[in-house]
């Protein structure tokens, strides 16, 4: 794990992807495709009972064929499927697999598998690393297909669907619009201290410019926080905050609403039989 | 005694094989993706979340009123860059904090805690990292134990001390690793209790796969040595630049900065009833009635009672199907009673260094008493 | 002569931290009236700006705005905030203050949403704003994702949603490319015409004649250092000098290879036969 990249570098790429990742998303949810088109509130309901029937399935083949509801999903919303199965299980072995893998030898059960130096692994062990496999992998294709086809200011108003007060919504709004600023802020930080300095920054000094920019970010947060009260004040704000949406129920919408919490209804009810 | 000593070795054994992942995993943030963990407890865990959230509203409100939403979306959004920030750590690689005792240093446990899980909530529904069903869960760990213990720590042994007391520092430090810790604990916890409750009817974990014996040394020990070192580290640094550059800053969470009136004793109170609850909270879900727990974890020791054999597994597949043998239950006794040991062993040992330090730096700023 | 819409005596104010950044200040600005307020960074002028919008109350000396003092208790009363707040308009200096929603729809929907309105008129108001500054096709866009000049506009256009009859501009021309900024001196030019008041913090001296009646200047000792028409202010090369407003420097002329020494602001009438810009 030894690396060339200093922590000030490395700080920078996840900075950059993140940035990437929601530039990725924002397009990708301003293309035209079915879920895309879909009233957000739709979707919200409709994926997140997808999701709650993932979670309860007791069944392998049920999880199996909620994944093959996302792809299809995917498929008709002309998201790229590369990307789209890439992004789930390229990243799911390093994380969960890496979980999962002992649960193979070391849950008691019949011997599925005889490996050499007196490995086994087991029946149940097996099964078990699957359910955990398939359970994160169906459940963030879900979200993904949440994530990549609304923008994300739509998918905040949309949650007033689950009746999470306005305040709160706008909250999380300024959340994410100060966190792009914030962001920038620290790439600035990081790249003139860089630019500044020749060859690889020592250890301690990384440490002590990390502490610096975080710091001297709190200060800018706090200031910010001042200021955008002022803003919000001038334009009339009272303490009441609002939101205005402008979403529509079409009779689609409501047909999409009905059929994906029936999916969903009827593989929960199927998924609770073992399998 | 015997038995004892097959413990050892079977929890080295585990531990090796769980070394590689253990180490990735506490050198990244904690966060709980879909899947791991069954409905029931993803549910519990939001209501039991959903209180403190309440409460760190209510704290924003008396604290900042009209001007609560921008500021705590401020907050928010600079813990969320927090997070992301790249430590270095010896021999060459990095780790992230969680920032969450930073946030609770600064703002107090309530509202830190509420900023911590607003950018669990962004980077959940945003950004697909941690999972929808367990923003509950993450929100719990990172955003009330986190917070909490951090505060409580922090208070103890910062004590009275003026803000710029390399004492405070200290108390920073150690908040951030005894913080990071308990998360990491509590986080254990909730894998631990799923193949106790959560299996198929042939007794597959249909989640989180590993038991309470495995699932708590695996994510405290990787944690203790790396993720809580650099949590600890990340606070105490950023504090003291704090101190040296934006004492206001420290000021937020409203506590004057030399209170006359806050004795020692009672935020020593607090420490101890926050140790005392997570000494308590760990071993509980050995006293549930855990009939899953004892057929998976009974096994296994059962399998080092018997001077362990790889291939034993299979073979003792058959042993175990004998209903109720005798030494199983005894077995499951022993298991037990050697966790409740280590798990309150490892506390009296942390809180013994906690109120060694306290003391040693208590002398030294009053060399008189 | 009408009430005027502000009046200040010996109006002071310093920040928490005890740093001063006004002294003193006496001046009135009557209704339809153009006023540019002049300084050089520091001066003030950003937090004159915030005292005549009700965000901060003066530490010492009286501000008055339509004929009622500007106070905490004032601002307490909700009948009198709410009608102030729907009065006067101010745009940050700082977009990135003023931009604090997730869409440019609900940048420019915020004011309106705050004064009650029914649904369909905020709508109808937030269509307007968007179609006067020519915005429409960044609607659904985040802020953090525009250009400096997108940003100044869907600024302007979340005030103008408000329909405030006294505009505090605050340096609005920064970061906008030469076109912009002539749109932009047209915009308040047209605010003007409309008989609204417009107030706006510049340091950009080549604006100053096409869009004030009147100049305020003020130093770096936070006083007002002089108060007058353009003309009158902007020959005065002395009082700009003392204000930092503009600089003693060498510079060369393409068509005289050799340097030599003047006053100058860049961009104004100055007898070197320079095409003038402004
Ligand atoms: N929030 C604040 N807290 C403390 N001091 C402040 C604050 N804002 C401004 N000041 C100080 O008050 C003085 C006046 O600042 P102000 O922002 O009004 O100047 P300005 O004329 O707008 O400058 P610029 O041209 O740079 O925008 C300065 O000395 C500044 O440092
Ligand atoms: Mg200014």
């Amino acid at each position: 794990m030894a690396s060339a990249r200093g922590a000030i570098e490395r700080t920078l790429a996840e900075i950059g992807h993140v940035l990437e990742q929601s530039l990725f998303a924002e397009t990708l949810s301003r293309q035209p495709g079915l879920l895309q088109a879909l009233d957000p509130r739709v979707k919200i309901v409709g994926l997140l009972a997808l999701l709650v029937s993932v979670s309860v399935s007791r069944n392998l083949w049920v999880i199996g064929g909620l994944y093959g509801v996302a792809l299809a999903l995917a498929v008709v919303s002309r998201l790229p499927v590369g990307a789209f199965v890439r992004r789930v299980w390229l990243v799911l072995p390093f994380f969960t697999g890496m979980v999962a893998l002992p649960a193979l030898f070391m849950t008691p059960g019949p011997t599925l598998w005889s490996l050499p130096f007196d490995w086994v692994i087991t029946r149940t062990g097996a099964l078990t690393a699957l359910f955990l496999l398939t359970r994160v992998g169906t459940s963030v294709s879900f979200a993904l297909l949440l994530i990549w086809t609304t923008p994300w200011n739509t998918l905040l108003k949309a949650l007033s669907v689950l009746r999470v007060p306005d305040g709160f919504i706008l909250i999380l709004a300024m959340t994410y619009r100060y966190i792009a600023l914030l962001l920038g802020i620290v790439d600035d930080m990081f790249l003139s201290r860089k630019s500044r300095v020749v060859g690889k920054l020592s250890t301690a000094d990384e440490r002590r410019l990390l502490a610096a920019s975080a710091g001297a970010l709190l200060g800018r947060s706090l200031q910010l926080s001042t200021e955008v009260y002022l803003a919000m004040q001038s334009r009339g704000y009272r303490g009441r905050p609002r939101t205005l949406d402008t979403f529509a129920m079409t009779a689609r919408d409501w047909a999409w609403s009905f059929g994906l919490v029936a999916l969903a209804a009827v593989a929960m009810v199927v998924g609770q039989v073992g399998g | 005694m015997q038995t004892i000593r097959n413990l050892t070795r079977r929890h080295w054994r585990l531990l090796s094989v769980y070394g590689l992942g253990a180490a990735w995993l506490a050198t990244t943030a904690m966060h709980i993706p879909d899947g791991y963990l069954s409905p029931i407890t993803a549910i519990i865990l939001y209501a039991l979340v959903i209180p403190f959230w309440y409460r760190g509203l209510q704290a924003l409100r008396t604290k900042v009123n009209a001007r609560s939403i921008p500021m705590i979306a401020l907050m928010a959004a600079f813990s969320f860059i927090i997070m992301m920030f790249n430590v270095p750590l010896p021999g060459g690689t990095t780790g992230h904090a969680v920032g969450a005792t930073l946030a609770a240093i600064l703002l107090g446990p309530e509202i830190g805690g509420l900023a911590v899980s607003i950018a669990l909530i962004i980077q959940a529904l945003f950004f697909g990292d941690g999972g929808i069903t367990a923003i509950g869960a993450n929100c719990f760990n990172m955003g009330v134990v986190m917070p909490y213990v951090a505060w409580w720590v922090y208070q103890a042994i910062g004590g009275t001390a003026p803000l710029a007391a390399n004492r405070r520092v200290v108390a920073a430090a150690i908040a951030g690793w005894v913080a990071m810790t308990a998360g990491a604990l509590i986080t254990a916890v909730e894998f631990g209790v799923q193949p106790m409750f959560f299996t198929a009817a042939d007794g597959t974990p249909l989640y989180a796969p590993y038991p309470l014996d495995v699932a708590i040394p695996a994510m405290i020990i990787p944690h203790m040595l790396v993720a809580s070192v650099i949590e600890g580290a990340v606070t105490a640094l950023v504090f003291s630049y704090l101190q040296r550059s934006n004492q206001a800053a420290l000021q937020l969470n409203g506590a004057p900065a030399t209170s006359a009136t806050q004795t020692g004793p009672l935020s020593y109170r607090w420490l101890w009833i926050g140790l005392a609850v997570m000494a308590i909270a760990t071993p509980l879900g050995l006293l549930a009635p855990g009939t899953a727990w004892g057929e998976w974890g009974s096994d296994e020791f059962a399998d080092l009672g018997l001077s362990y054999v790889p291939t034993g597994l299979a073979r003792l597949e058959s042993v175990w199907g004998a209903p109720m043998a005798d030494y199983e239950i005894g077995f499951l006794g022993n298991a037990s009673a050697g966790y409740v040991l280590s798990a309150l062993l490892g506390i009296a040992v942390v809180a013994g260094l906690v109120w060694l330090l306290t003391a040693a730096l208590a002398r030294r700023q009053h060399p008189a008493s | 002569m009408a009430e005027p819409v502000f009046a200040l005596q010996n109006v002071d104010f310093a920040y928490d931290s005890g740093q001063m950044a006004l002294q003193d200040v006496s001046l009135s600005i009557c209704p339809g009236e153009r006023i540019v307020v002049l300084g050089s960074n520091g001066s003030g002028k950003s937090t004159l700006l915030k005292l005549l919008d009700g965000l901060y109350y003066p530490t010492g000396g009286e501000l008055k705005a339509f004929g009622r003092a500007l106070t905490e208790a004032a601002f307490a009363d909700d009948a009198f905030n709410f009608a102030f707040r729907r009065r006067v308009g101010l745009v940050f200096q700082d977009t990135d203050v003023q931009l604090f929603n997730a869409s440019v729809f609900d940048e420019v929907a915020f004011a309106p949403l705050q004064l009650d309105l029914p649904r369909a008129d905020v709508t109808a108001r937030v269509e307007a704003a968007m179609r006067d500054l020519r915005i429409e096709r960044l609607r659904d866009r985040a802020p953090h994702r525009l250009s400096g000049g997108e940003k100044r506009r869907v600024a302007l256009a979340s005030v103008l949603s408000l329909g405030p009859e006294v505009w505090l501009l605050d340096e609005p021309t920064t970061g906008l490319d030469p076109r912009s900024q002539s749109w932009l001196v047209d915009f308040i030019c047209a605010q003007g015409a409309a008989g609204r008041t417009v107030v706006t913090a510049t340091h950009d001296l080549t604006i100053v004649d096409t869009i004030a009646d009147r100049v305020l200047v003020f130093g770096e000792d936070h006083r007002l250092a002089a108060a007058g028409t353009p003309a009158e202010i902007l020959s005065n090369s002395e009082l700009l000098l003392a204000c930092n407003l503009t600089h003693e420097h060498w510079h060369r002329h393409p068509e005289k290879p050799d340097g030599h020494r003047h006053l100058h602001y860049h961009g104004a009438p100055h007898d070197h036969g320079h095409e003038r810009t402004g």
